[in-house]
């Protein structure tokens, strides 16, 4: 007998009204779906090329603050990458310094490159945190863009590193 | 009480009632998915349709700018198609006469309004390029954006996946 009351008073438990959880979710997820990102976009920042600003003023303030600059920059050619300052380029004779491997630019190479001059270079100059990239006319879009990223940061043993963030585009003397 | 009688007697009190774990289960999860990627400032910029844009690391947020796409066929500025690409790139020198005129259009009215109402003109503009773009075509916009006053220009990118 008693075993059946309690059987009893299982079966017979009322379910939890689900209703008030249901109309919750009815409203939060149409909600959410609406605001929800699928697509990160993300942006980067740009200064004037230097071609349109040496034509202005840029060459007054250029002559001006005419202190010891690294002036570093980056050429990209179908080959690889062209790495190059005020004073040198480092290549020899006509070689890229970072060639094109198995028909991929050495992005990593780049940012390691870029790192020891960066630690070469410290307290020297003043414009550690510029770099001019220069690009081959038939050079696609998504390899700028690559090349921006591997000179903005670099991580070393786990850490991000910054490089080069100001970048400053630039075209190929023809 | 026989066993098949007690069974018989179960179903008929559930029988009102659907099962709804199941679906709570789903709308659980749904819920924490949309929550992760939820956004506060929804989107800003909407990429158009024919174009990929490149993928780079970058972790800045878009801001709100004049829009210029490029695609591989078409130059537009706020949706309206201006020049075509390929004509674009085989101009001599780095401006392009069509870009410019509809830029500098956009710059006088934001000069405008700065001086009626006081709302300041930044110049900003947004780049949205095809990934395959040659960047001789990039460059020419570029140059032309910030002939006509647009100096603070942005490339739209998406972020790559962590």
């Amino acid at each position: 007998m008693r075993t059946s009351r309690k059987h009893r008073y299982v079966f017979d438990l009322d379910p939890i009204n689900m209703t008030p959880m249901m109309n919750l979710m009815v409203v939060l997820i149409p909600l959410l779906l609406t605001s929800a990102e699928f697509v990160r976009l993300g942006i980067i920042e740009l200064n004037l090329p230097p071609a349109i600003s040496a034509t202005g003023m840029g060459a007054a303030d250029e002559a001006r603050s005419n202190a010891r600059k690294l002036d570093l920059a980056v050429t990209i050619t179908d080959r690889g990458f062209f790495i190059s300052s005020s004073m040198a380029v480092l290549a020899n004779e006509g070689e890229p310094t970072l060639p094109v491997l198995n028909g991929v630019h050495d992005y990593n190479g780049l940012s390691r490159k870029l790192w020891e001059i960066k630690q070469q270079a410290r307290d020297l100059y003043p414009d550690l945190e510029q770099i001019i990239i220069l690009a081959e006319p038939e050079i696609d879009y998504q390899t700028v863009v690559s090349t921006m990223d591997a000179a903005r940061t670099i991580e070393i043993e786990g850490k991000t590193e910054i490089l080069f963030p100001e970048v400053f585009l630039s075209a190929t003397v023809r | 009480m026989s066993l098949r009688g007690r069974i018989r007697r179960r179903h008929a009190s559930d029988a009102v009632m659907p099962q709804l774990t199941s679906m709570m289960d789903m709308f659980t999860i749904l819920l924490v998915f949309l929550l992760k990627n939820f956004s506060t400032h929804g989107q800003l910029i909407s990429p158009s349709q024919d174009i990929t844009l490149p993928v780079s690391a970058v972790q800045q947020a878009p801001e709100i700018g004049l829009d210029v796409v490029v695609s591989r066929d078409w130059i537009l500025v706020n949706g309206k198609p201006v020049a075509r690409t390929p004509e674009a790139e085989k101009l001599e020198g780095f401006i392009i006469p069509n870009l410019r005129s509809e830029l500098q259009k956009y710059a006088n009215e934001g000069r405008n309004l700065e001086e009626k109402y006081g709302k300041k003109f930044s110049g900003k503009v947004t780049i949205q390029g095809d990934k395959r773009l040659a960047y001789r075509a990039l460059i020419k916009v570029m140059a032309t954006c910030g002939q006509a006053n647009f100096p603070n220009m942005r490339l739209v990118v998406y972020q790559k996946e962590e």
